[in-house]
């Protein structure tokens, strides 16, 4: 039971600054590759030039005699000293992934060996001297060639380039389609990015021979639980590797679960019997972070009422994940969570094939598949506006789920929780101007300007379950469900707070702040007071760490949940102290007080001392000690049917926003410039407002970079053209609008306080708003509709008909 | 991403430079601002043996007045000319491209003289160069030469600088109180290199005729071009919509665009088309107000 | 003549005389790191585009990426180590902290310096002018805006004026919520 609901919340809902800033603003971030060890030795990775070949030879000779190369280990021999990489898809078997390619490489940047070096520089110069012979073979270049017959095939053990071709069905798809008065069809693409945190994957290895234990310094130490699979890769017995989480200079995803720049770190360190230090330079990570985002090609069908009630949609999905395939079709699960988006749909079926190509392979980036699926719901909503002459406000409200039908079951079994839909879209609308915008619009027109007004309203599904990973495919009947987040709470002998987290908690989204503001509410202690450290996963507790917009919830739920204990500890010994009655006592201000009677009071410092210091002079059923560990578990989870007709709950906590975009489109080039943006998200109760606001408008930019700059460009031959900045186009301060933000908070019935997470929306919404508003600025020309992104200015132009 | 080795010389004059250009054969290069070429060390796509610092020779950053013009020396930094009394005086089409050369920070060390030597075909300099008829100062073992403009840019990051010469400096002359210029480019993000670019100077008689026009375009093609087909469809005439398009077009043909993941050949040609009339256009109207005064 | 792979040079660093040994091709954010341990100077991309290693040389902002140290052997470097007074915040700092000016703090020292040669220039910049200015920092976090909002509050901050009310919470409020002393 936790404070809520019994008091006026004092530190939840509060903007306070960050308690983590401090050392990041005075260049003390602790990022891992600050680490540095006496006889630290430097890893460069060789990668091969080629998408697909055979690796023939690997001769190292030149580079071993090169001073200050310590060694070169091969995909061969690395294949000896480590295991299989992990893998979350439930049948790996065939399309396994090792930390070096060993036999053949199947993209461009695919590692085929490291040079372990007194210096980066010096591993470099090792690296250019390593001779690899490779025997071509044919290119698998995208999705498209890979679903060619006989094509060439990137893990022989497969029958096709398609990694797993599966369709879900809910309600009676066939039926509404048959009997629709409307049906529209879409198709659209979503071009391949990634999170491209500014600091990239990094990790310190460390073996001690005497004792067995590997330790790494990693900035990816999530889904703790696992990690016994990262221990099997690097052959090191599950309880001698440890794993302790440095600060994150970003993530987005790319640092949620990528084991290989710690495998390639432990193994050298294993292997050498000496520190080693292996961190990403920008190339590696464009090249190998196992993280690429969705690429996808849609075929969408909506069929609905001639009044404009959604009954139906169908969704056939192309998605090329590059090489390999770790995450199975789970960013296919993770937008079956949101699959009938805020909109009230009887019927659903969704057919996704995951195919192989001589591509990095995806991981996750923020969203995880479901910001694709916004855009694709959301542009097929906009198609029907245009081509049924809908009004696009009124026929999303006609549509969505009213605020009185939550908890809401969609078409295959996840839960929304709660939401209000019109609310968010009357604040946003209320925000607009769209008079001004509609005037300037037409004003524009006369003079030859093309100024357009887009709207979205899309869902953004919170704290994720396991479930998502392995529906998908239907034997095994059961995959895993755990994910966990821990945490342990600590008063001293003198009444300090001290708080431990057990991941890369850390991403930038300021897991201390949330920790310290939560525990100021539970036991009434300033945030700016509690000390937070992190340990690494030898001590012991499960952490799943951020990601899925989970981060918040799950670490409030323990919070909660070690607090909860704390106080009970506090009202007993201060009943004992006291000698009164507990049930005469509440916990009330960071200390417990007589009901009513302020003057009777005992400081959590007066209390804590007791156990601590003097357990004997307490009753023999007060243990030592005044600490609390809490595992938490996701607040609600069911499991999917083995048949699969209930993909039970997963995904319920749902937040949702609107987003109203103003561009204007140069038709001379193809530039699209913000004229105004408005953002309203509701993401239930906000810990900290402008924290949240930040991660919105955080994430919209990425939202604009994947919609008008960002793309891994692999051409015909399977080269990559964007592997550096300089091609890969991170937007600036001046590509990204200044966004008027509105707030909503629909709190959820199922968390503590209320909470949802809130952290990848912007992201998820911005790309359909933007598109939206790149086609009503056209619209007087006859353009084509935007839904091939990028939307590069060549790409804009070309929708224009020739004049 | 780190450079490969290289051996470190400081040179003392501009003889010092060249003698140990010559001294250290194919591999050796000169280094100013090192902001074109320590990203292309980094990324072990240049592998000079050695590198030839001329920074610190004494007078070689000098950005002097001339009675027909401003000299930039090889070591003069991008943000010493973008904010010299002298080129915004002298020569303002020269700062006023500056301020396109990527960011402030950028342009604290590079160098006038590196870029042009450096010669990307997205860079704006050199389609400065070419717009005001600059003459490129380069010295060797025999001495001084000068190689006007439209001999110096040879092809994508190849200039008339021979193996064991170096760009001594630039002479932009004078752009008239009355002339016109301009320039714009496009680019997909702030700073970043031009997919299209033009910079025009342009000078008016009293009856708005052109007398004088260059014209010359950046980005989309393998080195900077004078569209002298442009200039010609504009001189003598006063510059309507129609002569502005016709020049625009004319600036175009026979024009081979590059093509690469930001843009297609057919692409750039289409706004290496707009920018030239926009530029054309902005000359055209500072010519005709006098605004340059 | 002959030129030399490794040279002793001399920086004044942070304000204090720093003698390193260093390669010529040795990076300055390399030797700023290993060398001298200024951690704070970081490395996002290593080819001059993202902005995170920008430091100071000579009293203007640069990218340590991009420069040999060798090459300004006698030079003046600011960090962002520098930038604190001991353990007290510089106004830059207190206003990013104050207006959730950063989230994961890894461009977060590289926009500090680039900020703080801005407003030497430019002391009471429009929103649009703050904008522009930090262009040439990639942020992949924010999303710029609140980083914005932490530059005129900044700016304002050193003309003389008091935190403002808008600075994400308000000032009176901050006194009695995070301690000060963090």
């Amino acid at each position: 039971m936790s404070m809520q609901g019994m008091k006026k919340l004092q530190w939840i809902g509060r903007s306070i600054p960050k308690v983590e800033d401090r050392k990041f603003l005075m260049g003390q971030g602790g990022y891992v590759d600050d680490i540095d060890l006496p006889n630290l030795l430097h890893v460069a990775v060789v990668r091969s030039p080629l998408p697909h070949a055979r690796i023939v030879s690997i001769d190292a000779s030149r580079a071993l005699e090169l001073d200050g190369v310590v060694a070169v280990i091969t995909g061969k021999q690395a294949a000896e000293l480590c295991d299989f990489m992990p893998d979350f898809n439930p049948e790996p078997n065939l399309h396994k992934w090792r930390v070096l390619a060993d036999e053949k490489v199947r993209f461009v940047g695919e590692g085929v060996a490291v040079v372990v070096a007194r210096s980066r520089y010096i591993a470099e110069d090792g690296r250019d001297l390593v001779d690899v012979e490779y025997d071509p073979l044919p290119v698998v270049p995208n999705a498209r060639a890979a679903l060619k017959p006989g094509a060439a095939l990137l893990h022989e053990g497969m029958e096709s380039n398609v990694a797993l071709d599966s369709t879900l069905a809910f309600g009676d798809v066939d039926g509404e389609f048959r009997n629709a008065d409307i049906v529209v069809r879409e198709t659209i693409r979503w071009g391949r990015t990634s999170g491209q945190p500014l600091e990239t994957v990094g990790a310190v290895a460390n073996f001690n021979s005497a004792t067995g234990m590997l330790t790494i310094n990693s900035n990816s130490v999530s889904l703790t639980n696992f990690v016994f699979l990262i221990a099997g890769s690097l052959k090191v017995p599950s309880n001698k590797l440890d794993l302790i989480p440095m600060p994150c200079g970003g993530s987005f995803g790319a640092k949620f679960w990528a084991p290989r720049v710690a495998v390639t770190a432990g193994m050298c360190a294993k292997f050498l019997g000496r520190p080693v230090k292996y961190v990403e330079d920008r190339l590696d990570h464009a090249l190998s972070c196992d993280h690429h985002g969705s690429e996808r090609e849609y075929e969408i069908e909506l069929a609905m009422t001639k009044e404009g009630e959604f009954r139906a949609i169908r969704f056939d999905v192309i998605d090329d994940y590059g090489a390999y395939f770790q995450f199975g079709l789970g960013t296919h699960g993770n937008a079956m969570s949101q699959v009938i988006g805020p909109y009230n749909m009887k019927a659903v079926s969704y057919r996704a094939q995951g195919v192989l190509s001589n591509k990095c392979q995806q991981g996750a980036y923020r969203g995880f598949g479901s910001e694709v699926h916004n855009f694709a719901i959301e542009r097929i909503v906009d198609k029907t506006v245009r081509e049924h002459g809908f009004d696009p406000i009124e026929l999303r409200r006609r549509n969505f789920i009213q605020p009185s039908q939550f908890p809401f079951k969609i078409p295959g079994g996840n839960i929304y929780d709660s939401g209000n839909y019109d609310g968010v879209l009357d604040e946003a609308l209320g925000m607009a101007k769209l008079e001004h915008w509609r005037a300037e619009q037409k004003k524009g027109r006369a003079e030859g300007r093309y100024i357009g007004i887009g709207l979205t309203t899309c869902q953004e599904r919170s704290v994720y379950s396991a479930n998502e990973w392995w529906f998908f495919r239907r034997s095994p009947e059961m995959g895993v469900s755990s994910v966990p987040e821990s945490i342990s709470i600590s008063v001293d002998a003198v009444g300090a707070v001290s708080a431990t987290l057990y991941s890369t908690a850390f991403w930038g989204n300021s897991p201390e702040t949330m920790v310290a503001q939560v525990l100021g509410e539970e036991l009434g202690v300033n945030p700016g007071d509690v000390s937070i450290s992190y340990a690494g996963t030898a001590k012991g507790l499960p952490a799943s760490g951020p990601g899925g917009s989970r981060f918040t919830v799950m670490i409030t739920g323990a919070v909660v949940g070690a607090a909860a204990k704390i106080r009970a500890k506090a009202l007993k010994v201060a009943a004992h102290m006291m000698e009164i009655s507990e049930s005469d006592l509440e916990f009330v201000n960071g200390g417990v007080q007589v009901k009513g009677d302020k003057g009777k009071r005992l400081s959590l410092a007066e209390i804590a001392v007791m156990p601590r210091l003097f357990k004997h002079q307490l009753p023999a059923d007060i243990d030592s000690g005044f600490e609390a560990d809490m595992v938490f578990d996701h607040p609600y989870t069911t499991l999917p049917t083995a048949d699969r007709s209930d993909l039970g709950i997963y995904y319920p906590m749902m937040a949702h926003a609107a987003h109203i975009a103003v561009v204007e489109v140069d038709v001379q080039t193809g530039a699209v410039k913000f004229l105004d943006y408005v953002a309203v998200h509701d993401c239930g109760t906000v810990v900290n407002p402008r924290s949240l606001d930040g991660h919105v408008i955080g994430g919209l930019a990425q939202g604009v970079g994947q919609t008008l700059l960002e793309e891994y460009v692999y051409d015909e031959e399977g080269q990559i053209m964007s592997s550096s900045l300089v091609d890969y186009l991170l937007p600036s301060a001046m590509e990204v609008p200044e966004v008027r933000l509105g707030h909503h908070e629909t709190p959820s019935p199922f968390t503590h306080y209320g909470m949802k997470g809130g952290g990848e929306g912007g992201r998820m919404h911005a790309p359909a708003a933007i598109a939206s508003a790149v086609d009503d600025a056209l619209s007087p020309l006859g353009a084509t509709r935007a839904t091939y992104l990028p939307l590069t200015p060549e790409r804009v132009l070309s929708l224009i008909p020739m004049q | 991403m780190k450079p490969p080795k290289f051996e470190f010389f400081r040179a003392t004059s501009v003889q010092d430079a060249v003698a140990a250009l010559n001294e250290f054969g194919d591999g050796a290069r000169i280094l100013a601002g090192g902001h074109s070429l320590v990203p292309m060390m980094n990324l072990r796509l240049a592998r000079p043996t050695h590198l030839i610092d001329i920074t610190r020779i004494p007078g070689l950053d000098q950005v002097e007045e001339r009675s027909d013009g401003v000299v930039i020396g090889a070591a003069a930094r991008h943000c010493d000319v973008e904010h010299s009394e002298i080129a915004n005086r002298v020569c303002p089409l020269l700062p006023e491209a500056l301020k396109l050369v990527a960011h402030e920070t950028i342009r604290n060390r590079g160098t006038v003289c590196g870029n042009l030597a450096h010669a990307d075909p997205r860079s704006e300099l050199p389609a400065v160069a070419l717009a005001l008829d600059a003459v490129f100062t380069i010295a060797g073992v025999s001495g001084e030469r000068q190689v006007p403009a439209s001999e110096f840019f040879l092809g994508p990051f190849m200039t008339a600088v021979g193996p064991a010469e170096m760009l001594v400096s630039v002479k932009f002359p004078a752009i008239a109180k009355s002339a016109g210029y301009a320039i714009a480019e496009f680019a997909r993000t702030h700073g970043n290199y031009a997919l299209a670019g033009a910079a025009s100077l342009i000078e008016t008689d009293a009856s708005g005729a052109v007398t004088r026009a260059t014209v010359s375009l950046f980005g989309l093609s393998s080195r900077p071009l004078r569209a002298t087909k442009a200039e010609k469809t504009l001189l003598g005439k006063i510059a309507t919509a129609e002569i502005v398009e016709q020049a625009a077009t004319a600036a175009l043909e026979g024009v081979e665009c590059s093509e690469d993941m930001h843009g297609s050949a057919d692409y750039r040609a289409k706004i290496g088309r707009v920018y030239a009339a926009r530029v054309i256009n902005s000359a055209i109207a500072r010519a005709n107000a006098g605004e340059n005064k | 003549m002959s030129g030399s792979e490794k040279h002793n040079i001399t920086l004044v660093v942070n304000g204090e005389k720093q003698m390193v040994n260093v390669e010529s091709r040795a990076l300055l954010h390399d030797v700023l790191r290993r060398d001298l341990g200024l951690v704070g100077v970081h490395a996002g991309c290593e080819h001059g585009v993202c902005g995170a290693c920008t430091i100071h040389i000579d009293g203007k902002s640069a990218r340590a990426c991009l420069t040999l140290a060798v090459q300004i052997d006698g030079s003046k470097v600011d960090t962002v180590e520098g930038l604190a007074d001991g353990t007290k915040l510089h106004p830059i700092q207190e206003a990013f902290w104050r207006c959730n000016g950063l989230q994961c703090g890894f461009c977060t020292p590289g926009m500090l310096m680039r900020v703080s040669e801005f407003l030497e220039i430019n002391p009471n910049p429009t929103r649009d002018e703050a904008r522009e200015a930090i262009a040439s920092n990639i942020c992949r976090c924010t999303g710029y805006q609140h980083i914005v909002d932490s530059v005129m509050e900044a700016a304002g901050r050193l003309r003389g004026e008091e935190w403002s009310a808008t600075a994400g919470i308000p000032a009176t409020e901050l006194r009695d919520t995070v301690k000060e002393t963090l």
